[in-house]
């Protein structure tokens, strides 16, 4: 799982083929802190799918721009289109339940 | 799978309930619907949990966490939906699986009172946020509202007021300020107890019914923690709460 900023979030996320999970989040977030290492499980149990990280105070346009209400955040994107989102943390049987839609 | 005891919830109560169980060498599931930790982890600085000043929830609830793993306690991440009374014991069904268990304490705590349905409406397409530590750096410089008359609710302005341009308040019921972008509610907390209304006594207010003695109306269902009828609703109460109804339920095995 790795952190992007607004500028690589087109070619990492809007022009990636396949399904990318975007983790919005924050430093001073708690319960960011525990969804963390969950995703992070998750990314190692499933290859096929893409998690980034977005941290909302360093890309404050980019939070704005998708509407981020609360943190944590996840949204789902498939081939670069949002298909998904769920706000607080997951499991990680809910996270792939959303990936599968 | 069958278990001695089931505990559901896995907030302070719950998990100290589990810790409890599994040393006197009983088996225990733990239900949990979102994340083990509960109300607490958004909370930040806590002073009154003895031996570890400061410390946030989240940290507080990974400690405990990472106790039930060692002791080998399951967790499992799904919600409860019905519970019923068998011959042997109990079923519990989640939204995805279906156990058998002996005993079962509940641990269900509470969630915050969702807003009227007149302004909710009147808040519209806005944020609605229960929670102004975790959400209140998006409305940087931005205006708010915060509804509600209680503490929590001043304790959300006074947070608020440092981040916001303006911070409106209202009372429950009154119309949401029309330039105000996000809505935060403090307007009280209320037990998620509905979905066993059937099976133990409710107050008038949704708390499961029980003295000291975390034993409630039904035999084999014990309570633990805030969602329990009781005076002080704390993190040291809800740990003490949850020894007592292992404990009770551990009797209760014994005797049966
Ligand atoms: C903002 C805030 C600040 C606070 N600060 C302090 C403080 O500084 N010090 C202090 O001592 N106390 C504090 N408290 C109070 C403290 O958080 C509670 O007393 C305590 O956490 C209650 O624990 P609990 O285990 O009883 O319930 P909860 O923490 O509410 O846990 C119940 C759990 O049960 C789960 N659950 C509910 N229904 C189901 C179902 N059907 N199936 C499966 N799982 C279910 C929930 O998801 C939840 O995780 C604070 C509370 C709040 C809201």
């Amino acid at each position: 799982m790795k952190d992007i900023n607004e500028g690589e979030f087109e070619a990492e996320v809007l022009n990636y083929k396949g399904t990318v999970l975007v983790d919005f989040n924050a430093d001073w977030c708690g319960p960011c802190r525990m969804f963390r290492p969950i995703l992070q499980a998750f990314a190692k149990q499933h290859t096929d799918v893409k998690v980034v990280g977005v941290n909302i105070d360093d890309n404050d346009e980019l939070a704005e721009k998708y509407n981020i209400s609360t943190i944590p955040c996840l949204v789902v994107f498939k081939d670069g289109e949002e298909v998904a989102r769920k706000e607080g943390v997951l499991p990680e049987k809910k996270i792939l339940k959303m990936v599968e839609g | 799978m069958k278990y001695d005891v089931i505990v559901v919830g896995a907030g302070i109560a719950g998990m100290t309930a589990a810790i409890y169980v599994k040393r006197a060498g009983k088996s225990v599931l733990v239900l949990e619907s979102v994340i083990h930790g509960g109300q607490i982890i958004n909370t930040i600085g806590i002073e009154n949990w003895p031996g570890d000043y400061g410390v946030s929830g989240a940290d507080l609830a990974g400690k405990i966490y990472e106790q039930l793993g060692k002791l080998g306690i399951e967790v499992e991440y799904s919600e409860v939906e019905t519970i019923e009374k068998t011959s042997e014991g109990f079923t519990v069904k989640t939204d995805d699986d279906e156990y058998s268990c002996g005993a079962v304490i509940l641990a269900v705590g509470t969630e915050p009172r969702r807003l009227s349905e007149k302004q909710a409406a009147d808040a519209g397409k806005r944020a609605v946020s229960y929670c102004a530590t975790c959400d209140g750096a998006l409305y940087k410089g931005k205006p708010v509202v915060v509804v509600g008359s209680g503490n929590t609710a001043k304790h959300e302005m006074k947070y608020l007021e440092n981040i916001a341009s303006k911070v409106y308040h209202i009372h429950h019921d009154e119309p949401i300020p029309k330039d105000a972008e996000a809505v935060f509610v403090a307007i009280g907390r209320t037990p998620n107890t509905k979905f066993v209304k059937d099976l133990v006594d409710l107050n008038s207010e949704g708390y499961i019914v029980a003295e000291e003695d975390c034993i409630t109306s039904c035999s084999g269902v014990f309570v633990a923690g805030d969602c329990r009828t009781k005076q002080v609703r704390q993190l040291v109460t809800a740990a003490g709460d949850g020894s007592v109804a292992a404990e009770a339920a551990i009797d209760y095995l014994a005797k049966k």
